[in-house]
């Protein structure tokens, strides 16, 4: 993999998150926010009422949002074109194996 | 009479003795005509064509099996990533709702300030089980 530092003066925001770049990031997601989202669902399961879930929801947030973020400074040139790749083909893992293989090298799941 | 004058031939009185021209048979008589089956009893014989076939349609179904669990694992794939991204979308959409139903809330009391007995945002069913606005978005967001 090519140099894919970032300048200290500019930290990359999180991305905008379309569906390509949460389907691109699924996995990571899964492994690093897995505690968050079990907890929200667990607090929906017992109450569907929106207001109830409204602290285990930030905690999903927050903890999505920043892995997004942090994926953006580790690995910006991978994660962009895996996420263009799915973007391309409409979020068809299969379709997109290299890209995803690249990802996957750059920032490890 | 005039077959006679122009073949010329001797002892000739009638037609009757003229010498008879038909189409016939060349000497000798026709070739034999062959109409017996001739279908030949080389080649594999059944018990190998069905092996052969057999073995063939074996391998396509094993191909159709592989490919059947490797479908499975793309669904199972699919279905993993949708469930990594649900709790996002579903906490983002209850912020936004609750946001909204708060402005609701505030404008309802207002325009039922002055009604007497009025609960503003009472439950319209007995049940305290959370049930969704039944009349639509709540002043979804354009």
């Amino acid at each position: 993999m090519g140099v894919e530092e970032t300048s200290p003066l500019q930290e990359r925001p999180a991305p905008i998150t379309t569906s390509a770049v949460l389907m691109a990031a699924s996995k990571h997601i899964a492994s690093k926010c897995g505690a968050q989202n079990r907890a929200f669902l667990d607090c929906k399961r017992n109450d569907p009422d929106p207001e109830r879930c409204l602290r285990q929801g930030q905690d999903v947030t927050g903890c999505v949002i920043s892995l997004l973020k942090e994926l953006n400074n580790k690995c910006p040139k991978a994660m962009d074109a895996y996420s263009k790749c799915m973007d391309y083909w409409t979020n068809e893992f299969e379709l997109c194996r290299k890209e995803q293989q690249e990802f996957e090298e750059a920032c490890p799941l | 009479m005039t077959e006679a004058m122009l073949r010329g031939q001797k002892g000739l009185a009638s037609v009757k003795d003229l010498p008879v021209r038909q189409d016939g048979p060349p000497p000798g008589g026709f070739p034999p005509v062959r109409y017996a089956r001739r279908i030949a009893n080389s080649g594999p014989s059944g018990l190998a064509v069905v092996l052969f076939s057999s073995v063939v349609i074996g391998w396509g179904m094993y191909q159709v099996g592989q490919g059947n669990l490797h479908r499975r694992t793309l669904k199972a794939e699919k279905i993993a990533a949708r469930q990594a991204i649900l709790p996002l979308i579903q906490a983002e959409e209850d912020a936004r709702f609750v946001r909204e139903k708060k402005k609701f809330m505030e404008e309802e009391a207002k325009i039922m300030a002055n009604v007497p007995g009025w609960k503003v945002g009472e439950n319209v069913y007995n049940s305290r089980r959370w049930m969704p606005p039944s009349t639509g978005k709540i002043r979804a967001e354009c």
